[in-house]
């Protein structure tokens, strides 16, 4: 039992309260017992705390322990140039700190939005008088005073109405307004017509209400609790993120473990192996890596925005090339939220009978037209629009209307008719078909299911007959064979009004909740049905497709008749066979193990649904380990947009809350845009992997000068400055480039990537490590002896970091790496592809990058500033120019190695 | 398990919700319910005029469900005399209601609720209401720990309070991640969770079919308070009943303490229970 099912003076003994309100004294008690009536954010994670654990996660650790070492180093011997390295390594971890915050920052807004849906000061009843307070001091028991134009404060019961109708729409979607009445309701507590929930809006009439949740507990502090505290968790590439960075470091860390150990064994002094462990570390941690991807998930953004999806967060570019699943909205998303009324039917065809069905479509309507356009709802819009063109402007005078309600899934006017020239049988006349003037008449519209049953007769050649069972039949076979078109299908009735000693014409008053309902809505002609379609956008087929040859299954969500769903997901091919249809009340009874095992179906449709429904189709798809978009406008849409993977708002007719509460706005609510995006997401995944194998291979030839200097007593080829230059430097920008290539051709014709499959997976490290690496490494260490040999050195001879040749050989050292990398920035941007077949020059910011690697280099080689940060010298033009072989070599080895991958099974 | 029942009534609303708990589970248990107001040094009279007039209502709607009752009216602490009515008549479970204020002290420190709970000899369900259009809970939400202490008691007080109102229950476990230091997080579908079901909360369901009580059970991962909140506010769930937290303070300034998490954002009322019955 609820409140909404007590009486009026049960609901008052239960909240121990009366007609006059709480007193002053009992308010204030009840405010310290239940809390100010307001929407408070959820207690999350300060900022500043998310921004601190970019800090402690375990890569960063390592390089905290790095630089700690370094500073050690530089204390106990100084002069090694320790401190230099501390400091930068201190550098890469604020730049990756700052870079992931930056990925995972969104700025929360849609509680903002919420708040403003709830009133300021509201009337109450205190000591039996009527007093304006804030609305915040409403408390359990208050008796709040309600008028038109009211905001509701606080979930109330009703014990006082009169013609009170609320806007539910920030609560349930639906914009009609809907009655409300004070009496015991026994249904569902949310569908109660007795309760008025804080956030809505009263439209007409007033009313009386005791309130009895405040604040976070009322249904709007639901949605405002869902929106706020729900958290999609990491993002796919977060989490492949997450992976990789611990493989790294943990790769780096033993490796300089290792080869401490090994120099320690082989009587190296401890200093040397020192530098080295800390050397090897660095060279081993990509440094560039976090910086690279979250620029070039802003490069997606930005091409996703050209392509008229607004991505919030960054981590969502990725996100969505990972989807499994997109639940989406019908209306305005697959179609065109153009409604037109493309089928009139009534049982005999003939004029008669159609005039009549269209009259009542044009007088049963709130649409108008005005200016030469037709304002007001769409469906109405529709109707009247095809009333006017084809029977011409048609007017009466409106005395009641009993508007649209939900529950009742029909409206009602009542016309008086003397001038229009409508013409209806009277009962002694129905026989005979004598027609006359009328002066008073109900016309009714809405769903078949509410309309026909309040219908006695209908019209059949021009006279009235009686509506037996087999015309019921004929009429419900045509309202199915409509609705199997994709139509929307609304039924019409028309009924000649008379006086009786209970129903008085001239009691009747404009959207008065007393009309006399039976009177009105009884013994009714049935006029006919009208047929709306609304089109689907003619992307959407094409978009479909896509989206099934890229494995992504597409669930629609629509709140229509499940016929017309099916119909519609037909024509634009979202389903062939026979999908499953589940219908909002047999979804409400259906428990979690169910919809699970119905969701897990190849083709889905949910029809009769709400807003609210979304957030648990959501909550199981993503419990089963789907990757979910959903699309969504309204206000408790919210829920369910932070929830998905990828909340997808509406540009054009969603609301400010679901926009702010989404991660990726559609400026055109077209579904195909969403495709568009997905298709995006996937090649900036693909874009990452390429960049990554760029960035990897350097490694290994910044690695094996280290090597080398432990295993053959070399002087050090390469210094850790050296590496971080290539690392936070010349590689940055062409590593960029990779990641704003095209899509591959065959990129939407895979399945989605599997939660198994690794970022780091064994293809890219060893194409990386093993392939591209090995050949860099060769040339940075022929340019290091290339150098060395033709300036006189031996094998043996130990130089001082100062000595002009080894400086000279450093920086051949050096020169090779940004050479190689230019052969190998063109031998990524494909995976298997050649490179000459995707288009050699396709991407002009290659060009750019490898321009900027060149001069940076070049400022490195031959500036005074880069000579003394780097410790580098400049070199002769030769030794440019016997590097550049090993770049073409590297960059023909690759194609030889995707030749031999694409023939191989 | 429950013959002596005593709920703590005062001037405030919630006390009088929260003996309508009481008073159910003393009609399905058939026990004896105590009524029990004390009025402090100094209160104002129409505090107590107040308080007495709440006794009188919950005395003749007990009386009209036919239970057995008694009033008690005392003066001095109440923590001091309910403790000796509680010995006194050897009551076995106290109801006392929590209010705004007591939940925003970190741990609801030096409240009377807080107080009662720890020197009661007997079992105690601090009651926290929030929500007064639920009249009667038809869908109770209990959290569950992998351990659980007087998993018999626990099961008992939730199936009775559940055969009181007709509610179906929903059993909630929240347990950590899975994870592996290279994979990171490793995503378990409801089925493979049910399958590391822990044994406690196996048994507690065990208790639930004994006693015929419908329920339904699943898990979720992640951080236990907010978990807890999320599912009440999305399933819509009419009362919480969870055990009382038996973290350190130091252990909860570190790691959080899920029960104070909850009570704070709870969307419906919610019973904190600390069962100290031995059967």
């Amino acid at each position: 039992m609820k409140i909404h099912n007590l009486t009026r003076e049960e609901v008052l003994r239960t909240l121990v309260t009366s007609e006059d309100g709480l007193s002053e004294e009992e308010a204030k008690r009840r405010l310290s017992e239940f809390g100010f009536n307001e929407i408070k954010e959820a207690k999350k994670k300060p900022l500043y705390i998310k921004f601190f654990k970019q800090f402690t996660h375990f890569l960063a650790l390592l390089l905290w322990a790095a630089a700690f070492m370094s500073f050690l180093s530089e204390y106990l011997h100084p002069g090694e140039g320790m401190l230099t390295l501390g400091i930068a390594i201190i550098a890469v971890i604020f730049i990756n700190a700052g870079f992931t915050f930056i990925q995972e920052y969104r700025a929360e807004k849609a509680l903002e939005e919420l708040k403003k849906l709830l009133p300021f000061y509201v009337k109450v009843l205190r000591d039996g008088k009527e007093k304006e307070i804030y609305a915040r001091d409403v408390v359990h028991g208050d008796v709040i005073l309600l008028s038109e134009g009211d905001k509701v404060p606080a979930d109330a019961r009703l014990i006082e109405t009169s013609g009170l109708r609320v806007n539910n729409a920030p609560l349930t979607g639906e914009s009609e307004p809907m009655l409300r009445r004070h009496e015991a309701y026994e249904g569902e507590f949310i569908e109660s017509h007795n309760i008025v929930f804080a956030g809505t809006a009263v439209v007409s009439g007033s009313g009386r209400a005791v309130s009895f949740a405040t604040g976070m507990q009322t249904e709007f502090g639901r949605i405002a609790h869902l929106t706020g505290a729900v958290e999609a968790g990491l993002s796919p590439l977060q989490k492949e993120i997450v992976k990789a960075t611990r493989v790294i470091a943990v790769i780096a860390a033993v490796v300089g473990v290792f080869f401490f150990s090994l120099g320690f064994l082989i009587g190296s002094n401890f200093w040397d192996n020192f530098i080295f462990a800390i050397g090897i570390t660095v060279a081993l941690i990509p440094e560039g890596m976090l910086p690279t991807v979250t620029l070039a998930l802003a490069m997606g953004s930005q091409r996703m925005a050209k392509r008229k999806a607004l991505i919030k967060t960054l981590t969502s570019v990725e996100t969505l090339g990972s989807v499994t699943v997109i639940c989406t909205d019908k209306t305005g998303t697959l179609t065109q939220n153009k409604m037109t009324a493309t089928k009139v039917w009534t049982i005999d065809d003939e004029e008669e009978a159609r005039e009549s069905l269209l009259k009542t479509a044009c007088l049963c309507n709130n649409a108008r037209f005005i200016e030469g356009q037709y304002r007001g709802d769409p469906t109405e819009a529709a109707l009247l629009k095809a009333a006017r063109e084809t029977i011409g402007d048609f007017k009466g005078e409106r005395i009641a209307e009993i508007p649209f309600d939900s529950d009742r899934k029909m409206m009602t006017t009542v016309y008086k008719m003397q001038d229009s020239g409508f013409r209806i049988q009277d009962e002694k006349n129905r026989a005979s078909g004598i027609m006359h003037r009328v002066s008073f008449v109900s016309f009714t519209k809405g769903a078949m299911e509410s309309v026909l049953p309040l219908c006695s007769h209908l019209l059949i050649d021009g006279k009235e007959a009686l509506l037996d069972e087999k015309i019921r039949k004929r009429i419900n076979d045509e309202y199915h064979a409509m609705m199997d078109k994709g139509l929307r299908v609304l039924a019409f009735a028309y009924k000649e009004l008379k006086e009786n000693s209970k129903f008085k014409i001239q009691n009747l008053k404009l959207e008065s909740e007393k009309l006399e309902n039976s009177e009105l809505e009884s013994d009714m002609v049935f006029a006919g049905l009208a047929g709306l379609e609304d089109p689907p956008r003619p992307e959407a087929p094409e978009a479909i497709r896509k989206c099934h040859e890229a494995g992504i299954k597409v669930i629609m969500i629509t709140g229509d008749a499940s016929r017309t769903a099916v119909a519609i997901a037909r024509e634009i091919g979202l389903v062939k066979g026979n999908p499953v249809v589940i219908e909002g009340p047999e979804f409400i009874r259906m428990s979690d193990k169910e919809l699970r095992g119905k969701l897990s179906e190849k083709e889905v449709i949910f029809a009769r649904m709400t807003p609210k429904h979304k957030m648990r189709v959501v909550s199981i798809l993503k419990e089963e380990g789907e990757v979910v978009a959903v699309t969504g406008d309204g206000v408790n849409d919210a829920p369910a947009l932070k929830m998905a993977d990828i909340g997808i708002a509406m540009g054009i007719s969603g609301t400010s809350v679901a926009k702010e509460a989404s991660d990726m706005v559609l400026l055109d609510d077209n579904f195909a845009t969403i495709v568009n995006a997905v298709e995006e997401g996937r090649t900036v995944y693909e874009n990452i992997k390429k960049f990554i194998t760029y960035i990897f291979a350097s490694n290994i030839p910044e690695a094996v000068p280290y090597l080398a200097y432990i295993l053959f007593k070399i002087p050090l080829p390469l210094t850790i400055m050296q590496i971080l230059a290539v690392d936070l430097g010349t590689d940055m920008l062409p590593a960029l480039a990779l990641g704003a290539e095209r899509p591959m051709p065959g990129i939407m014709k895979q399945p989605p990537r599997k939660l198994q499959e690794r970022l780091l997976n064994f293809s890219l490290i060893s194409r990386a490590y093993l392939f591209l690496g090995p050949i860099e490494a060769a040339a940075c260490m022929f340019g290091y002896f290339y150098v060395m040999v033709n300036g006189g050195w031996r094998w043996g001879e130990m130089l001082s970091p100062n000595n002009i040749l080894y400086m000279q050989a450093t920086t051949a050292c050096l020169t090779a790496i940004i050479i190689t990398q230019i052969g190998n920035v063109f031998a990524c941007r494909s995976l298997k592809e050649s490179v000459f077949s995707i288009g050699f020059f396709t991407n002009r910011l290659i060009f750019l990058g490898i321009a900027v690697e060149l001069l940076l280099q070049l400022l490195i080689v031959y500036h005074p500033w880069g000579n003394k940060i780097f410790g580098t010298y400049p070199i002769s033009l030769s030794a440019w120019l016997v590097l550049i072989p090993f770049a073409v070599f590297l960059l023909f080895a690759d194609e030889v190695r995707k030749r031999i991958r694409v023939l191989s099974p | 398990m429950y013959k002596r029942i005593l709920t703590a009534v005062n001037e405030h609303l919630n006390s009088e919700v929260t003996a309508r708990y009481a008073m159910n589970l003393a009609r399905v248990s058939g026990a004896r319910l105590y009524l029990c107001f004390v009025a402090e040094k100094g209160m104002a009279a129409s505090t107590i005029d107040r308080a007495e007039e709440a006794m009188k209502r919950i005395f003749i709607e007990a009386g009209e469900i036919g239970i057995e009752i008694e009033a008690v009216t005392e003066t001095g602490d109440p923590v001091k005399k309910i403790s000796e009515l509680v010995r006194g008549e050897r009551i076995d479970i106290v109801f006392a209601s929590t209010r705004k204020e007591d939940i925003e002290r970190r741990f609801y420190a030096g409240t009377i609720a807080r107080r009662l709970s720890l020197s009661l000899p007997c079992s105690t369900a601090i009651v926290r209401v929030v929500h007064t259009g639920r009249i009667r809970p038809r869908e109770i939400l209990v959290p569950l720990k992998a351990r659980i202490d007087h998993v018999q008691e626990r099961a008992y007080f939730t199936a009775k309070l559940a055969q009181a109102f007709g509610s179906k229950v929903f059993l909630f476990h929240s347990p950590e991640a899975a994870s592996k230091f290279f994979h990171g997080e490793i995503h378990l579908t409801p089925l493979e969770w049910e399958e590391k079901l822990p044994d406690d909360i196996s048994d507690f369901m065990e208790y639930m079919q004994k006693y015929r009580i419908a329920h339904a059970g699943r898990s979720v991962p992640g951080s236990t308070g907010r978990v807890i909140a999320i599912e009440a506010f999305s399933k819509r769930h009419d009362l919480i009943i969870m055990g009382a937290s038996r973290r350190s303070m130091l252990s909860s300034i570190l790691k959080g303490n899920p029960v104070e998490e909850v009570l704070r954002e709870t969307p419906c009322d919610m019973i904190i229970l600390k069962p100290r019955v031995s059967i």
